[in-house]
Parts: structure tokens; sequence; C-alpha cells
């Protein structure tokens, strides 16, 4: 039983996406066990679903305060892109829970309304109320610092970008993410430090390689006139392009991301 | 004979039971499904799959345009007057649908201020930005499992005191 316990206790509230109805039981929390259990009737319904909106209702009648349903309830909205009420529900799973929500409503202000300033802030919200990793964005592409430190490069705050992503990739035990050194090399360039952009797409390279870093490489090249390494990037860049080997996202497209006309007319 | 008695007095109950499980619910049968409105619709706009119009993502290929989306930004940036208008600020979507055959119609609008409230923008903001996405023509056809599939697509325009910033997704 203590086994069993203890297993209970590792395993997340939300477990891909799907609630740990135990870990309610284990709280003490009946009706929020039960509305989970409610809850668990949506797993082979579509978010889009009239019943599976209905189902996350029964949910809420049974426990106002499972947070977990009014999250649920919003994806479809966000993913549509109906911001008026995708926000209404993700507020009510952050006030109901900040600690699995309030990451996550960032990210999502970030990936599709591109809402720099209100991801900033719910980052550094998150930050200042957790004593523990702040985590990474749903899709798991990047670490919400990392995150941070984009929004502050969208909103023209490029050094303040340059120290954050810095401080995350120098963080103990921290693994860089599939386009951290990306993202760094792109900030480097546009404050015109090409050989920490240089340095930060090399790195790039050995953790991840796509069109887009070698696009990146190719415009240093131009800009320090050096002819041979900039066709010879450019012409990877097209290679990968066309093999897909690019930033690519099934919603939104990635900040920074590049078209191929782009790498083309370069 | 009582037992067809009590048979017919059960009939009402179980009538009841069948009004009350037709309860119009609140919500469409998928979230963002657009009804065709006679008003503001094409009629002769054909949708090939009556019965489910898909998101845009569902074949796992994003936003789908000749050109990728560059060539929705150029159209924007070509044909979209911006004025400064202080305090046009927020987020403008507008939702569609993509037929199996790459045309468009059934478009909806709605808009945000900057606190995610709705706000109503003026209206040479807002009639631009339909006029010129009536008029893309380069949407794909999608397929999925190999069969091409009406699809729903939008475009959310980031406005800040009335000028086109950002066009997502």
């Amino acid at each position: 039983m203590r086994n069993l316990t203890y297993l209970f206790l590792l395993c997340p509230i939300y477990l891909f996406s799907q609630p740990n109805c135990n870990a309610y039981l284990y709280k003490g929390d009946t009706l929020e066990y039960k509305a989970c259990i409610e809850a668990e009737k949506t797993e082979k319904l579509y978010q889009f679903q009239r019943e599976f909106q209905e189902t996350l209702d029964n949910a809420i009648k049974i426990c106002p305060n499972f947070a977990y349903a009014y999250r649920e309830k919003s994806t479809a909205y966000l993913k549509s892109g109906d911001f008026l009420t995708w926000k209404k529900l993700i507020d009510k799973a952050v006030d109901l829970d900040f600690s699995l929500n309030l990451g996550y409503r960032a990210w999502c202000r970030y990936q599709f309304f591109r809402d720099y300033n209100g991801a900033i802030k719910d980052i550094e919200k998150l930050d200042s109320l957790a004593n523990y990793n702040i985590g990474y964005s749903s899709n798991g592409d990047y670490h919400l610092n990392i995150t941070k430190g984009m929004c502050y490069s969208a909103i023209n705050q490029k050094k303040k970008a340059i120290k954050i992503f810095n401080e995350q990739l120098e963080t103990k035990d921290y693994l860089p993410g599939l386009y951290d050194y990306y993202q760094l090399g792109v900030t480097y360039y546009e404050v015109k430090d090409y050989s920490n952009a240089l340095k930060s797409f090399r790195k790039q390279s050995e953790i991840n390689e796509f069109a887009d870093n070698s696009y990146y490489k190719c415009k240093v090249y131009k800009t320090l006139k050096n002819q041979k390494e900039y066709k010879k990037y450019k012409e990877i860049a097209l290679e990968l392009y066309a093999e897909n080997k690019k930033m690519f996202d099934p919603y939104t497209r990635h900040f920074n991301s590049v078209y191929y006309e782009t790498i083309k007319n370069e | 004979m009582i037992k067809i008695l009590k048979f017919l007095l059960f009939i009402p109950l179980i009538s009841f039971g069948q009004e009350k499980s037709e309860t119009k619910s609140e919500y469409p049968n998928y979230v963002g499904d657009i009804e065709f409105n006679s008003e503001i619709d094409n009629k002769d706009f054909e949708i090939c799959n009556l019965k489910h119009i898909y998101q845009y993502f569902n074949n796992s290929g994003a936003l789908e345009y000749e050109g990728e989306k560059l060539a929705i930004e150029k159209e924007f940036a070509e044909k979209y007057k911006s004025e400064i208008i202080k305090n046009e600020t927020g987020l403008i979507r507008i939702n569609f649908v993509v037929n199996c055959k790459g045309k468009t119609d059934r478009f909806r609008l709605i808009s945000m201020g900057e606190n995610y409230e709705e706000k109503v923008f003026v209206k040479s903001i807002t009639e631009q930005l339909m006029s010129i996405t009536k008029n893309l023509k380069g949407w794909k056809v999608k397929k999925y499992n190999q069969k091409e599939i009406d699809y729903y697509q939008y475009l959310i325009f980031k406005i800040e005191n009335g000028q086109l910033k950002e066009i997502l997704p």
C-alpha cells in the first residue's frame, strides 16, 4: 500500500493531459475526486465535441473548484482562436490552481495570441510564487524562461532577452531545448554581436540542425562579407527546407522562423 | 389486462424522458461551428462534406497557403491602409470555411481589447481586414485520410493604435 501511495505522489495530477484522480483522493478531496472521475469520460471524446464540453460541465457541477475541467474546456476555444471564451475559462483555472495553470496560460498567450507582455507577466508571477523549476511550454519546445526571453526579444528588449537566455542555459542540470541556442543566436544577430551569434548557431547545429539556423549563419556571413560561407549556408538552408527540416508548429509559427522565399531571396 | 394498463401508465414517463434528453444544448455540435446565415453567406458556397468541417490543424499541416503565410502578410502589407487611431488596440479574429476546392465563405469576426475584453473596433479597420481576407485566393486544399476536406481557418490580426502589427496563426 505504501508503495502504491508513493506511486501516486510521484505521478503529477495531470498525467499526459489526463488527471490522476487518485491524487485528489490522496489529498482527501472526495468532491474533486468524483469530478475527476466524471471528467475521465472525455478521454475518448474530441476536444471540440459538444459532449466533451457537457461532460466537463457535469464535472464542474460536482465540484465547482475543479480547475482541470475549466482548463480542458478552454482548449478548443484556444485552438480555434476564440480569445474571448478561452480567456474566461483559463482565468478560472488559474484562479483555482495557479501552480498547474499559470505557466500554461503564459505559454498560450505567447503562442496563440503573441501577447508578449501578458506572457511575461504570467511567467514572472509564477516565478515569484513557485520555489521549484517553473517548467516547460505545453508542447515541450521551450522552457518557460526561454519563452520569457523570446517575449522580451519581441518587445525589443534584446539585451534583457540575451541575459535571460544565457542564465537559463547556464542553469545547473539544464539541458538545452531544441531551439534555445537558435533564439539566442538570432537575438545576438539583432544587436549586431555577430561573433556570439555564430557561436550560438554552431551550438544549435550540434543539438538540432534546421533550415532557419543555417539561414541565419548565411546572414551573418553575408554581413561579414564572407561570400564562400554565405553561399554555402544559403544552399544548406534551402536543402534543409526542401527536406522539411525547418521549425514547425502545427498551430502557429515559431518565433523567428523563416520562410522559403526569404531564404531564396537572401 | 392489468399488465397492459401498467404498460400504458409507463408510456408518459418514457416519453418525458425522451423530451428531457432532447433539451437544446448551449453548445454547437463542435466548438467554433459556423452555421449558414442566408443574410450574409453565399448560398452557392459548396460544403463538400456536410457531416463534418475540420479545423485547419487536423491534418497536422498548420496554415497552408500558396507562398506560405508570407504571401498573406505581403497582401495585407500592400492593401491595408494603416492609420494611427489612438486606443484602437487589441486582436481581431476573422474565422471562415475553406472548402474542399480551396474556396472560402462564412466569414465571422470577433475582437478584443488589450485585456481580452470584447471590443468593437472602428469600421475603417474591420472592414478593410474583412475585405482583404475575403479576397485571399491562395488557400490550399487540405486532405485527411486521402480525402479532400472542408476546414475552418482563422486569421488573427494584432492591432496597435490602428496599425497592423502581426498576423496569426
